[in-house]
């Protein structure tokens, strides 16, 4: 039983498939205040726990650990670095055309945190508590997304 | 009602596995299996588990797939949409109710078939707030969490080389191992830097393979052996999934491990355990799991790792099987890996690689962009 396998290369058949799928992502209530104070303002928007005062950055209308209620507030946008990362590969492992460097910032004001890129700094300049703040893309061009931020600069 | 292992069963692993397909590693590895544990599948199962994720397979609802190739139609059957480990949980608890007296876990890989690895974990990463921030392959995010890990916990290069250094070395000794390499500390720093801190040779290449046990009540399994290995415990547990309030610190893998030991009945991981298989999908996340799993004090896991207290012939033996780094990313069947090495070890099947040992653990992690894990321990 099981035996018979395929034991000439040449024989072996696979075929190429792609799933082909298109989505659209709902920002959802706190993401949606978030994106327009961003885009239309470039303030940036954090959300309180009515109950236990957790200041949360992503904003979001719920706090994960009291399961109760928000409120939004405004925030600087500036934070501090803690921890980077230069990355020199692409998603499909390919070099990519210039480093990337993404950091992990504590964002002031916020017991939270946002993933971004690091710019107008070089990746040997880079180091763990530096402050930095956020450069927006022009108004004009912002379309109420993650990358209505081009990057954080140091301050 | 205790639960053992009746039998074990694997494919591979390899870095690639053009003659089967993903049904046929299954096939291979429960056949294997049943032959180990003695039994007829058409017969002798009650319920059958599978854990696997839609997106590393390219094709929806993943559990109408089952159970042909596991010989378990017209049974009961379900998956679990996570890691090996989660199935021998949810196993586990269908044993211990009495609703089956022997069950089927299943988990496998064909990462080989997925062109475009880094667009799938893409899509597990928010797409509202992260997925779309710059062109890096995800493995960034592993790479942040590296970074805050070495900060905070004084971990430096040469302790996260010997990780590589003593898991590559020890896949030597497993011929399931494709990963295996004679290499040193100097080789390690002396490789490409390609998500700094993190160099390339810190990261677990994708393998094949697929991995069956089968499990059973304590009656079953006394009257298929005398000296059964048994599920001594198991733990799942999971932060959040806002990169914002994850500790980055492998808390899901503390208290995993804190559950399945309380149901082991362990007080004293570092002295009970004897040695364990941990993930390790990226170098520095082995030392991070140890600290997790209650094997080492914080500050002390890098030094440790240096004097060869882990090696294969230390105190406490991780990864004896040669890790994630010596056999690779196995995807869900990662914990299965990490299991089967355990049994076979507490069966004194492992060849050349054999140690001295009673109790082990496995611990598997969910991969980015996650902060959830499961731990099993298992005993003689």
């Amino acid at each position: 039983m099981f035996n018979e396998k395929i034991v000439d290369p040449a024989e072996l058949r696979h075929w190429g498939g792609k799933i082909e799928l298109y989505w659209i992502y709902t920002s959802g209530e706190a993401g949606d205040r978030f994106f327009k104070a961003l885009r239309d303002e470039g303030k940036f928007i954090a959300a309180k726990c009515k109950k236990c005062g957790r200041v949360y950055f992503p904003p979001r209308m719920y706090c994960e650990f009291d399961f109760s209620e928000t409120e939004y507030q405004e925030i600087s946008g500036k934070g501090r670095v803690r921890a980077y990362t230069v990355a020199w590969l692409d998603k499909d492992e390919k070099p990519l055309e210039k480093p990337e460097i993404y950091a992990i910032i504590d964002m002031e004001g916020t017991d939270g945190c946002m993933i971004h890129l690091l710019g107008e700094v070089e990746e040997d300049q880079v180091e763990i508590g530096m402050e930095v703040e956020p450069v927006l893309r022009d108004k004009s061009e912002r379309e109420g997304t993650i990358n209505d931020i081009l990057y954080f600069k140091p301050s | 009602m205790r639960v053992a292992v009746l039998g074990v069963g694997y494919s591979g692993f390899n870095t690639n596995t053009p003659d089967l397909n993903w049904k046929e590693l299954m096939l291979e590895a429960a056949v294997r299996a049943y032959e180990d544990a003695g039994i007829n599948p058409r017969k002798d199962v009650d319920s059958v588990v599978t854990c696997a994720e839609d997106f590393w397979e390219g094709f929806a609802i993943f559990d109408e797939f089952v159970p042909d190739q596991l010989g378990g139609v017209l049974k009961p059957t379900c998956t679990v949409c996570s890691d090996f480990l989660y199935g021998v949980a949810t196993a586990y608890m269908q044993i211990k109710s009495g609703l089956a007296d022997i069950v089927v876990v299943e988990a496998h890989s064909k990462a080989s078939d997925i062109l475009t690895f880094g667009e799938v974990i893409k899509f597990a990463m928010d797409p509202v707030w992260l997925r779309d921030i710059g062109n890096a392959h995800p493995y960034y995010f592993a790479a942040l969490e590296m970074s805050q890990y070495v900060s905070e916990c004084c971990i430096n290069e040469e302790q996260i080389a010997e990780v590589v250094v003593k898991n590559k070395n020890n896949a030597l000794l497993n011929s399931s191992a494709p990963y295996g390499a004679k290499v040193t500390v100097e080789d390690v720093l002396n490789s490409p830097m390609v998500f700094d801190p993190m160099r390339k040779i810190e990261i677990a290449p994708v393998s094949d393979g697929a991995v069956v046990f089968v499990l059973g009540n304590e009656f079953v399994a006394r009257e298929i052996t005398d000296t059964p290995v048994w599920v001594k415990g198991v733990g799942w547990w999971s932060e959040t999934s806002n990169y914002d309030t994850m500790s980055f610190n492998a808390m899901y893998a503390y208290k995993a491990a804190k559950m399945a030991y309380k149901l082991a009945k362990i007080t004293n991981p570092a002295k009970e355990v004897d040695f364990a298989e941990v993930d390790d999908r990226f170098a520095f996340k082995e030392l991070q799991h140890i600290e997790a799993l209650q094997l080492s004090r914080k500050y002390e896991t890098g030094s440790l790792m240096q004097e060869g207290y882990f090696a294969r012939d230390g105190e406490l033996p991780v990864n004896v099987s040669g890790g994630n780094l010596g056999v690779g990313n196995l995807l869900e069947a990662t914990g299965g890996q990490k299991a089967l090495e355990v049994v076979l070890q507490l069966r004194g099947l492992a060849g050349k690689r054999q140690i001295e040992a009673e109790t082990g653990v496995a611990q598997a992690w969910r991969y980015i962009p996650t902060a959830s894990g499961t731990v099993a321990v298992f005993g003689v």
